[in-house]
């Protein structure tokens, strides 16, 4: 584990990092941005020297009926065998049917037939990846009607059924809660600390639904204080893990990445245990 | 209750904007309507591939405004989903959309302006190569040269419009007022990857139908044949200077 929080390595970031080299825990990049040799792989090859490296892909489809798409899978892989990051992750949705990406993390129906669905997938994905990855629960803006698990309880189920670990994305936990009607603090009940490797940690916009509120994960802003609230509640129940800040949409300047990576540890810290080094 | 194949192709359907009763009705309500609830995922993966649109083709936003590519990226997507995940390889049925979109045949220069930002979004995925230089190209015997053919750098290619594309690009990316006078064209241009980005020169029609040759995998000799027929006056070893300057050829394997 990195003993400091990390963040998202985004293109306007490049030189700044590259020039100042601060000390964040970790970079995350997302696989798909990575899989051409564009400046951006060049800049990420230069930066491997310093810092260790995560890679969150968004592309793996991994709950589609029809599984991952072999062609996507094998680059993934490649990337993977090329720049060897101490981290791979995906999420617990789906983006591709008949042949079309979607570039959404849609959501399942956590039943029996998706856990065996999933769990088919994951498998596919690990052998081609040599390796476990990590899971991330989604932002969830519905429910289906005969969905028999709930979604922690399907992502139990999931981490015991394939080997895989847990990434728990705190703010999707946010959204989800409040978009579905439910208590983030139940939803942490019943997760397996043992699985849990990771955190993330975003920012969310409020829009409009129909006249009610409904939060979207945009990793537009800063990490909102229900947020960091539900953080150190995690942290102080499942202990300590890797943490990630994500910002994707209106990039700020590196330096309130790092601030908010600051916070990070100091909310893991004072949950009462500190973060060690690997 | 939908199998999940059943459920997958309903919402497939809904993103791509059919009414799907079957889906709405296995959906939870809640405080937020269902088809609310659908609502934000269609909205997401029009606008977000809106977005990546919009980054790939930044000559065509330019010129159309912001409100009418976002109307023009939501008809193509409705019919030109992504077939893989990368969204820096996805548009290229872009420029042909543009050439066929009935709004935009008032600019008729706009699907070739599409081409140029497509071309120059390949050339910045392309692997950076070694450059063939003129020391390598002075070993070569000089009796070898006609039959030889040479290989451009990765990403490079010709793009050749009866509208000055280059001066099209630079104005709508300056965002300054200058103005472009349409029939100032033709142009021929030269896209290439570069370290850090990639970039287009503006080649000589003589220059241009040498590097769509060797493109084609032409010879030098038919190469030069073809540039000559364009233009009696092409300086062959100038444009070889020159385009061993650009590091525009491959090295040698």
């Amino acid at each position: 584990m990195a003993d400091r929080a990390g963040i998202g390595l985004r293109a306007p970031h490049f030189a700044e990092i590259e020039r100042d080299r601060p000390a964040a825990g970790f970079l995350e990049i997302h696989a798909e941005n990575h899989l051409a040799p564009s400046p951006a792989t060049q800049a990420v090859d230069r930066l491997r020297a310093h810092y260790a490296f995560s890679v969150h892909a968004v592309g793996l489809s991994l709950g589609a009926v029809d599984g991952p798409d072999g062609a996507h899978l094998a680059r993934v892989a490649a990337l993977a065998k090329r720049l060897e990051p101490a981290w791979i992750s995906d999420h617990l949705s789906w983006s591709t049917s008949g042949g079309r990406y979607f570039n959404d993390l849609l959501p399942l129906p956590y039943t029996e037939e998706a856990l065996d669905v999933v769990v088919r997938n994951l498998g596919r994905v690990q052998e081609a990846l040599g390796r476990p990855i990590a899971v991330e629960n989604p932002s969830c803006y519905l429910g289906f009607v005969h969905s028999t698990l709930s979604e922690p309880a399907f992502l139990t189920e999931l981490a015991r059924r394939s080997g895989c670990s847990l990434l728990l994305d705190v703010n999707n936990v946010v959204v989800t809660a409040h978009n579905l009607g439910l208590d983030p603090r139940d939803w942490l009940e019943g997760l397996p600390a043992a699985a849990i490797s990771q955190y993330h940690l975003a920012g969310h916009a409020v829009n409009d639904a129909d006249g009610r509120p409904i939060l979207i994960d945009d990793h537009g802003s800063r990490v909102s204080e229900a947020v960091w609230t539900l953080y150190g509640e995690a942290v102080r129940r499942f202990g300590p893990r890797l943490t990630l800040i994500e910002w994707d949409t209106d990039l700020p300047p590196l330096a309130v990445l790092l601030d908010e990576a600051g916070r990070a540890d100091g909310v893991a810290a004072a949950s009462g245990r500190h973060a060690r080094a690997a | 209750m939908l199998a999940l194949r059943e459920l997958q192709a309903a919402f497939a359907g809904h993103l791509g904007g059919a009414d799907r009763a079957d889906l709405l009705a296995v959906v939870a309500d809640g405080a937020i309507p269902a088809a609310a609830r659908l609502a934000v995922h269609r909205h997401h993966v029009q606008a977000s591939l809106g977005a990546a649109l919009a980054a790939t083709f930044p000559t065509v936003e330019a010129l159309v405004g912001p409100d009418f590519f976002r109307r023009m990226a939501r008809d193509f997507v409705r019919h030109h989903l992504p077939s893989q995940p990368v969204l820096a390889e996805y548009g290229e049925d872009f420029p042909s959309f543009i050439a066929g979109y009935e709004p935009a045949s008032g600019l008729p220069y706009l699907s070739e302006s599409a081409g140029l930002d497509w071309a120059l979004n390949l050339a910045l995925q392309a692997p950076m190569g070694t450059p063939l230089t003129a020391a390598d190209l002075a070993a070569i015997p000089a009796e070898h040269l006609p039959a030889m053919t040479l290989r451009m750098a990765s990403g490079a290619c010709v793009i050749r419009s009866a509208y000055p594309l280059d001066r099209i690009r630079q104005a709508s990316q300056s965002h300054d007022e200058a103005t472009v006078d349409l029939n100032s064209g033709p142009c021929d241009l030269l896209i290439m990857r570069r370290l850090e980005d990639s970039t287009f020169v503006s080649l000589s029609a003589g220059e241009a139908a040498f590097v769509a040759g060797l493109l084609d995998g032409a010879t030098l000799e038919a190469a030069a044949g073809a540039a000559f027929q364009a233009d009696p006056a092409f300086d062959l070893t100038g444009c070889f200077a020159r385009l061993l300057a650009l590091g525009a050829f491959a090295a040698l394997q």
